[in-house]
């Protein structure tokens, strides 16, 4: 248990730094004053050019999607949190359980070095690399990845903790139709948590060169009463940026509780 | 579909090692090169060859680095020999870290290889790995060079063009990393120089020489084909180490799970869906 614990703080340590820098404002990120907005990069087919790094202004979601007060687990505080009116419409038993998982960080999958799923690695910087027929979209926080395919249609016998990405292109708007999601991954360190019948539609709305509007509406029949709405903006990366490599599990020598995660494990398991 | 794929995989690794002793092993590769003179690659917009698409290995250097090893021996210093013999005996991948490089390429999981102008990217099936591989450096475009300082597990790589082959420098690897199930490893000094050259329509040759100056006597060499997937709407998906499922055939943790899913949250959803709306 006293591993568990650390773990648990090390990893909201870790998550911490990436996310310390967008958390710094308390309220959505004033439009950009630029001179002259640069006009939107496109690709042959005439759709917007996405690629590049992309960094979100979240409005420390890592900690909490709604609104905090700042150090909370150690985050920035946010008035206004990056739900569209700030309340998870969640059904009753699920509100229950909520309450209890804001209290066991330690339940975090990602202080286990999973995958956060998404909407929850769009919390970190990302870089798109673009052809019109497929999308790669490589996180640098725990080295997730994900491939946004413009064909095809969603798997039938595959659950993930990226879920299944298909891409589809409305005016300007790449519109990612996100299924296939696992019921393990959560929207963020205070125990917002969702269901295996959780359904993404992310919008990337291109403004211009290097501003995206992004906002997803989340249906999960089984937890929450309604679908709702989860929005903040992206701003493109400086030119000489990287991703670089982010390990997470780096021969941690503690792999019972790393790799168990929170299982029960029967009294005699190990006088096998 | 993902046992089908796994097991398909498992079976390929048992077979492959007669396949390749068959076929002569990696002595079959100068005639693979000589082919890629007559071979003319198909050409991305900009130009360069086209190495995309998904592609496999069908071999079990993963086990063996010897295998693909030019000579099937390494050239080990006497005293790396005898400081590998006292180092750790756990396999760092079963403890769900990265492979390294170039040990993630023969990994037995499918790689996509995607090009943009300036990018050539590599993702792995294999715990989600991913190289963002720059191809406008080298000597003649030091556009950046490596970094100082910094180790990853799958190195910094910086990529350059000769002809029609791709070569991809790779330092700053982290000295934990092994070269393959066999416990050959290496020092923090590792340098290598990956070539990938389309070689056939459905083949790309694979080339790395391993530099350690404080492991081996002098550079050695790895060369294996990698084989295009043409399986109609094959995908990447999702693999994850710490769940202990797919990850575990290949490298069983210390000891078995307790249940067939390990990580599970204390929670459980009404039997009757949406009684509570």
């Amino acid at each position: 248990m006293k591993y568990t614990i650390w773990f648990a703080f090390a990893a909201m340590v870790a998550v911490a730094q990436p996310a310390a820098q967008p958390a710094q404002p308390a309220k959505p990120a004033a439009p950009v004053k630029a001179p002259a907005p640069r006009a939107i990069p496109r690709m042959a087919d005439g759709h917007p050019d996405l690629e590049g790094i992309w960094q979100p202004r979240t409005s420390g979601a890592a900690y909490s999607i709604l609104p905090h007060q700042g150090g909370f687990f150690l985050g920035g505080g946010s008035d206004t949190g990056v739900v569209e009116g700030g309340v998870l419409p969640y059904q009753p038993w699920a509100m229950e359980i909520v309450k209890d998982l804001t209290q066991h960080m330690e339940f975090d999958p990602t202080g286990h070095c999973h995958y956060e799923g998404i909407p929850h690695a769009n919390y970190f910087g990302f870089q798109f690399f673009q052809t019109p027929t497929h999308i790669a979209v490589l996180y640098e926080n725990m080295h997730a990845r994900r491939i946004i395919y413009m064909t095809g249609s969603h798997p039938s016998d595959y659950l993930a903790w990226m879920g299944d990405s298909r891409g589809r292109w409305e005016g300007d708007t790449l519109v990612v139709d996100v299924a296939n999601n696992n019921d393990k991954s959560v929207y963020d360190m205070a125990g917002h948590f969702h269901s295996d019948a959780e359904h993404v539609v992310e919008r990337y709305n291109m403004v211009d060169h290097d501003n995206i509007n992004w906002e997803a509406t989340i249906d999960d029949p089984k937890v929450f009463t309604r679908p709702w709405k989860m929005k903040f903006p992206l701003r493109r990366a400086p030119k000489d940026n990287e991703i670089m490599e982010s390990g997470c599990f780096e021969g941690e020598r503690d792999a019972v509780h790393l790799v168990e995660g929170l299982a029960i494990i029967p009294a005699d398991h190990y006088k096998q | 579909m993902r046992h089908t794929r796994t097991v398909f995989l498992c079976a390929a690794l048992i077979a492959a090692p007669v396949f390749l002793h068959a076929q002569g092993g990696p002595a079959a590769a100068p005639g693979a090169a000589a082919k890629s003179a007559e071979f003319v690659p198909p050409r991305t917009a900009d130009g360069k060859p086209d190495l995309q698409g998904v592609w496999e290995t069908r071999n079990a250097a993963a086990f063996d680095i010897t295998e693909i090893t030019e000579g099937h021996e390494i050239p080990y210093r006497p005293e790396a020999l005898e400081k590998e013999q006292k180092g750790p005996r756990v396999d760092p991948i079963a403890h769900c870290a990265m492979p390294g490089v170039p040990r993630i390429t023969y990994m037995p999981y499918p790689i996509q290889i995607m090009q943009r102008p300036g990018y050539v990217i590599f993702m792995y099936e294999y715990l989600h790995d991913q190289r963002i591989v720059p191809t406008n450096t080298g000597p003649t475009n030091p556009a950046r060079e490596h970094l100082d300082g910094v180790d990853f597990w799958l190195g910094d790589s910086l990529g350059r063009w000769e002809g029609d082959t791709l070569v991809v420098d790779v330092t700053n690897l982290d000295e934990r990393s092994w070269l393959d199930s066999a416990r050959h490893t290496h020092s923090d000094a590792l340098h290598v120089v990956e070539r990938y050259s389309r070689t056939g329509p459905n083949t790309i040759r694979y080339e790395a020489t391993i530099e350690d100056p404080k492991m081996y006597t002098r550079p050695w060499k790895i060369v294996m084909p990698l084989h295009l997937n043409k399986e109609a709407g094959f995908e990447l998906r999702e693999q994850e180490c710490t769940e202990g499922d797919d990850g575990r055939p290949i490298h069983p943790p210390y000891r078995p799970a307790p249940h067939g899913d390990v990580f599970e949250f204390p929670r459980k959803y009404p039997s009757t869906q949406g009684a509570s709306k």
